[in-house]
């Protein structure tokens, strides 16, 4: 398995956590997948999702700095793969 | 996940950065800690150390029936300054958030360093704009946000962040004692806006009705900064980099 579908299955995970509900187990959850669209995640629970990504991968991933090159509308837009794309980068 | 747990409510709180603190407060409603995590909060955080977190009843805090008048709130505030800063504190504040951020520094001008007051609606009546906002049908009430804000709760195939939204809007207008404490608000006299000698940045919107505001907190306030740009009372969506941009030059000098 590559890094990228490791973390792949690991922001998985943790979106089913920070979601909580049942429908979420069930849902195909792939790089292409909104957070805002097909996940229909608020922004709150982004924020949950993002210190559960801290607590697995560490300090290493700076998601603040990250964000903070980001506009507002790029934000909204993110997507699964966005995700795991900047923690491989991290991580490598 | 952080939570301050005191003798008051439980408040969910994120930190970011290093530096000298600024805290940042959201406003009622719509607003939560993301209203500035998304926005001004990580670009200040190359300098500070920024620390946010969800007033009582919004975001992940604890969900309270009671004390959403800006003096209860005004506590909450004095609780989080308690316990996560030493010596001197910038404040940010939007909307109801900049309400309780003022009445903090003219409470206690020596511990704040700067404020930024985007959005205050001053005399706090204008909260009667909530209450007005809250009777609409869940139609009306999201047609009547900005776009910025709809994209937000808009609806989405299952509707669950519209419904989720909804559900914290009923919770707040019809089963806390929110309304009535906006009701009860009372205006903060000229003679005492005029003692504040901390360094004020105001930011409002053209075409917002809190934009009085900052013409009046002009000719009052001795060491105040007023900033005016398009858009209105959500400005730190509608606008966030004049927002961000303006509070990064305010902040690091």
């Amino acid at each position: 398995m590559n890094t990228n579908q490791r973390v792949l299955d690991g922001v998985t995970s943790a979106i089913q956590k920070v979601i909580g509900e049942d429908w979420i187990l069930e849902e195909t959850i792939d790089t292409d997948t909104s957070f805002a669209d097909d996940l229909e995640m608020e922004s709150i629970e982004f924020v949950a999702l993002a210190e559960e990504l801290q607590t697995i991968y560490g300090d290493e991933l700076d998601f603040v700095s990250w964000l903070s090159r980001k506009d507002l509308d790029q934000i909204i837009n993110l997507t699964v793969g966005d995700v795991v794309e900047f923690i491989s980068e991290c991580l490598s | 996940m952080p939570f301050l747990d005191t003798n008051g409510p439980r408040l969910h709180v994120q930190m970011m950065g290093d530096g000298t603190p600024i805290i940042m407060l959201h406003g009622l409603i719509t607003g939560s800690l993301a209203t500035w995590y998304y926005t001004a909060a990580p670009t200040l955080a190359r300098q500070h150390k920024v620390l946010l977190y969800d007033l009582r009843g919004h975001g992940r805090s604890e969900r309270c029936l009671e004390g959403y008048d800006s003096n209860t709130q005004t506590q909450d505030l004095a609780s989080i300054i308690e316990a996560y800063t030493e010596g001197p504190v910038a404040l940010v504040g939007h909307s109801f958030g900049a309400l309780i951020a003022l009445k903090y520094a003219l409470n206690n001008p020596s511990r704040v360093s700067r404020l930024a007051l985007i959005e205050l609606p001053l005399p706090p009546s204008r909260t009667g704009d909530f209450t007005a906002f809250i009777q609409q049908s869940d139609t009306e009430m999201v047609a009547s946000l900005p776009a910025a804000l709809q994209q937000l709760f808009g609806a989405t195939k299952r509707g669950r962040r519209l419904k989720r939204f909804l559900a914290s809007v009923q919770f707040l207008g019809t089963q806390s004692s929110l309304v009535a404490d906006l009701a009860n608000e009372t205006d903060i006299p000229d003679s005492r806006l005029a003692a504040l000698s901390i360094p004020t940045l105001g930011v409002f919107g053209s075409e917002s009705s809190c934009r009085q505001t900052g013409q009046r907190l002009n000719k009052l306030l001795p060491a105040f900064r007023l900033v005016e740009c398009a858009g209105g009372h959500y400005l730190p969506l509608e606008a966030p980099q004049v927002v961000t941009s303006a509070m990064e030059s305010f902040f690091n000098g």
